[in-house]
């Protein structure tokens, strides 16, 4: 069999004892694509607290080629909200539905620990990651202006996993406001627009 | 992905004293096995996402890397006393002018402005004086007219000019990063210094470049050009409110007039890269990771900067108050220009829009929430005359009512207001802040409705028959609230057209849904009109009584039915035009030929995408949620056939470009039926016009699937013969950002 045919790949649960070994791979496999790299705390707030939904791809010589990060928690005293944060495939090896089969895993594993609701941004660039995650029911929830460090928008993309999810209340949440304009020198006197919908997560 | 971006990071707490924690660490640690990863609670992922990791070349700005001298590391060779050559001087205030409008875009001064070394000898240390702003201060001047005149007094006068922009764009409503980015570094834009000094410096520059003879006069002249667009646009800025006393733009004008001379001579230039350097954001305060430089080329800078200019020139045509649907359709209108005006204008304007309460410095934030009260749902009425001042015998009804409204006043003057400074966001917020409006509206419609109760007993209103039901109340501010409500769901769906939100499966529905909107909508302004008609009668019969009363409520009623009249056309345009666009969905759906996003294997229901989709709509108690199964059903026209289905798009369509005709002969603008001029034709309604012209297009492009739909559906031709293109938002294919028209073709035979 050649060496790049998929049967040879290994789909793999993170594993907190390999963290060495597997954190430095990822780094590696997630920075490519990024201008900037995120830091290490970055990925240690992810597998920390939720090693579980972290998924990786081998090859046949263990060579990491792709990974999912996420994570999976109450959304401001609302839903269960799964967050995939990170997914990165390496270049040779994309269009062959690893990212799919890594996003499936984490999306099982979070409907297993009963997630309410799954969300992430995309690049709005990145058509590719938008088809991946639509053809799996996921919607465009809202336009992100300016997003990126590279001045990029995004979309929120949201998948509802159980009934009523949209009707579950969720409290307001100060991280989630955005700073713009908090001073309001113009004498109006009162805030304007409350949006609460600003959150990065 | 996550964005990977420290200024979204929370303000640090509120910072305790300082204690020795030594003891207490080393016990701590002394419990953790080695390589135990301890994680404090309130260590969020904003924290994470903003933390830098020292000694990392990629995150650490101060990183030396070994062998790298650390002079040499931080310090430039560029000797900013050097002898410059014309063509070099326009080439750096060309680069420097591409810089500041990259600013004006939205990236940070790190990345722009700040990375010229000329600007950075003048702005630090932060100078006291005019005079300390020397490239280098150590030193007398050289005897370099080019540099230390022209160079340095172009240069002084940018970054004054970025003063009066950040200090704009600060006061208004925007989003940091999104928008803009406020941070200095701890520099200093020369806030302290009047205008008059760079203006005088600008004078004396351009009296020397005047004098020299000797120069090749095409480059002369390219740097006077470039000295006056900049002395013009310092003044511009300096008096960008004065437009609402003087409407005048003539600085604007001349910055424009200028530009033209100076797009002209770009090519002249030679650049001087090395005047600018990444090396000086490792002495900016600042914990952000080294970032390349912005480049952006000069077209798209003088674009940006043009654009800028003409729409603040063309905002003067909006300045004078015509009543509130006028100034609403103006406002609308600058702001949905494409692309969208920068930042600084959509600052500027909210500025000029309300400050002290007071509409484009003319009009009470009361007067003009009464106007539109007036104009809707109430052109004569005891609730907007009564006065407090005026009858002060708190038993009579008229002091009672005076007290209620002005309760009603202070409650939704504020966001009346907010849903026309809404379209100074940028067009995702618009869209993000409309959704949460919506919600609040619901609440305040409810509020006016108990208000509405109150006052009628004080009115002592009687109950007017309404065909199709018994005898009931006006509600007049319920009615006006629920008005405004409806509009801000309809902006919520054209909105999310516009940003691409929905995809090719949603189509049918989210068209259909619009329709609905609309419908409703409709069906509460001819509830409003039967109430208006028979407070007209009432009028009518009081006058002929009392033939000496004046005609004034006669010309608020005939404006206001006008409006309606206005408002209902207009609905119906849009209504025809989704009728029409969702029975041509629903064919393309029925046959396959539109590919959906979402594949069978997906993890979502229909019936949950349906959910999440009407998420912003779910608080809303009126009007009321569609339930899934009958949004199914009136979203596929399930049970009619496809040549029922045709026949409801062709007429649909038949009957929207009727509408748009008639919309648009009805013009942007209500005409003052008391003012004996006309309303002078601007660049704004222009652009009004040309967005129905636009709308008009994409409804014959809509006329033309139809047509070929129909031809397959008779044959000769088959439907699985036929292909579809949706062509994207902002393409010219699109004809119209809020109308998705599909583009139906017989398939190529290979």
């Amino acid at each position: 069999m050649n060496k790049d045919a998929p049967d040879a790949l290994r789909y793999v649960r993170y594993d907190s004892a390999r963290e060495n070994e597997y954190v430095a791979a990822m780094r590696q496999l997630i920075s490519k694509d990024l201008s900037e790299p995120y830091s290490i705390y970055v990925y240690r707030y992810f597998l920390y607290q939720w090693g579980d939904l972290c998924f990786l791809a081998m090859d046949k010589d263990d060579t990491m080629v792709g990974v999912v990060v996420s994570k999976l928690e109450t959304h401001r005293g609302g839903p269960m909200r799964g967050y995939i944060a990170m997914l990165a495939v390496r270049e040779e090896y994309r269009g062959r539905g690893i990212a799919t089969e890594l996003v499936r895993m984490a999306i099982d594993a979070m409907i297993a620990r009963n997630a309410d609701e799954i969300v992430l941004e995309t690049e709005i660039t990145n058509t590719a990651a938008m088809k991946l995650y639509e053809r799996l029911g996921f919607l465009r929830s809202k336009r992100l202006h300016r997003y990126y460090l590279n001045g990029n928008s995004a979309y929120r993309l949201v998948l509802y996993l159980k009934e009523g999810v949209g009707s579950i209340r969720t409290q307001y949440d100060l991280y989630g406001t955005p700073h713009g304009g908090s001073a309001n020198p113009s004498g109006t006197g009162t805030p304007l627009f409350q949006e609460n919908g600003g959150d990065l997560i | 992905m996550l964005p990977n971006n420290e200024v979204r990071v929370p303000q640090p707490r509120v910072a305790q004293p300082a204690w020795d924690i030594t003891a207490e660490f080393t016990e701590a640690a002394a419990k953790i096995k080695s390589g135990k990863l301890v994680k404090d609670e309130l260590f969020t992922l904003f924290e994470a996402v903003g933390a830098l990791e020292i000694m990392d070349s990629k995150m650490d700005s101060g990183y030396i890397a070994p062998g790298e001298n650390q002079a040499q590391a931080l310090e430039d060779d560029y000797d900013v006393r050097r002898e410059l050559t014309p063509a070099e001087v326009v080439g750096l205030m060309d680069e420097l002018l591409c810089h500041e409008m990259a600013w004006h875009m939205g990236h940070p001064l790190s990345q722009t402005l700040f990375t010229s070394i000329y600007l950075d000898k003048l702005l630090w240390p932060v100078p006291r004086t005019v005079e300390d702003a020397q490239f280098d201060r150590t030193r007398p001047a050289t005897d370099l007219p080019l540099v230390n005149l022209v160079l340095r007094s172009y240069c002084l006068a940018l970054v004054k000019a970025c003063d009066f922009v950040h200090s704009r764009v600060a006061a208004e409503y925007f989003f940091e990063e999104e928008d803009f980015v406020t941070q200095l570094y701890n520099r200093n834009l020369l806030s302290v210094f009047d205008p008059s000094h760079f203006e005088r410096l600008l004078d004396q520059a351009i009296d020397w470049i005047n004098k020299e003879a000797e120069m090749d006069e095409k480059l002369r002249d390219a740097i006077r050009s470039r000295l006056v667009f900049r002395r013009e646009f310092l003044l511009a800025l300096d008096r960008d409110l004065d437009v609402l006393e003087s409407r005048s733009t003539v600085n604007f004008v001349s910055c424009l007039s200028q530009l033209e001379l100076l797009t002209d001579s770009v090519a002249l230039g030679k650049s001087v890269p090395e005047a600018f350097s990444l090396k000086i954001q490792r002495k900016l305060a600042s914990t952000v990771p080294p970032r390349p430089i912005v480049h952006i080329s000069h077209e798209d800078a003088l674009a940006h900067l043009k654009r800028l200019c003409q729409d603040a020139i063309d905002m003067q045509h909006m300045l004078d108050y015509h009543g509130p649907s006028n100034f609403k359709t103006a406002v609308w209108t600058l702001l949905s220009r494409k692309p969208q005006p920068s930042v600084y204008i959509r600052c500027l304007l909210q500025a000029l829009i309300i400050s002290d309460m007071t509409i484009l410095g003319a009009v009470s934030v009361k007067q003009f929430l009464y106007d539109d009260i007036a104009e809707l749902v109430l052109p004569s009425s005891i609730l907007l005359q009564a006065n407090t001042d005026e009858v002060e015998l708190p038993t009579d009804p008229r002091f009672q009512i005076a007290q209620h409204m002005e309760g009603f006043v202070k409650r939704f003057a504020q966001p009346f207001v907010d849903t026309v400074r809404c379209a100074c966001l940028n067009r995702c917020r618009i869209r993000r802040t409309l959704c949460h409006t919506v919600v609040d509206w619901d609440n305040l419609q409810m509020e006016a409705e108990d208000l509405d109760a109150q006052l009628r007993t004080l009115t002592s209103e009687r109950p007017v028959p309404i065909p199709s039901g018994e005898p009931t109340y006006s509600y007049p501010l319920s009615s006006w609230a629920y008005h405004q409500k409806l509009i801000q769901l309809r902006l919520v769906l054209q909105m999310g057209f516009e940003l691409s939100i929905y995809s090719p499966e949603e189509l049918p529905g989210m068209y259909w849904y619009l329709s609905h909107i609309c419908t409703t909508h409709l069906g509460h302004l001819d509830r409003i009109r039967t109430f208006t008609v028979a407070a007209r009668k009432r009028d009518l019969m009081a006058t002929s009584s009392r033939p000496d009363t004046s005609s004034q409520p006669s010309s608020a009623f005939h404006q206001s039915f006008r409006s309606l009249e206005r408002l209902t056309t207009h609905l119906i345009a849009i209504d025809a035009f989704s009728i029409a666009l969702h029975a041509l969905y629903v064919l393309l759906a029925r046959h396959q030929l539109l590919s959906p996003a979402s594949s069978p294997q997906a993890y979502s229901s229909e019936k949950l995408r349906y959910e999440l989709r009407m998420k912003p709509f779910i608080p809303v108690s009126l009007p009321e949620l569609v339930p899934f199964q009958a949004f199914q059903k009136e979203a596929n026209l399930e049970g009619d056939s496809d040549m029922t289905v045709l026949e409801r798009a062709s007429n649909a369509i038949a009957e929207a470009r009727r509408a748009w005709e008639t919309t648009l002969a009805n013009g942007a603008f209500i005409e003052d039926p008391s003012s004996r001029t006309p309303l002078p034709s601007t660049t704004i309604e222009e652009d009004w016009k040309r967005d129905v012209k636009d709308t008009m297009r994409a409804c014959i492009g809509t006329s033309l699937a139809i047509e070929t739909i129909k031809k397959a559906l008779a044959g000769p031709t088959e439907m699985a013969t036929l292909e579809v293109a949706i062509p994207d938002a902002g393409s010219k294919a699109r004809w119209h950002d809020w109308w998705v028209v599909p583009q139906v073709s017989e398939k190529k035979r290979n």
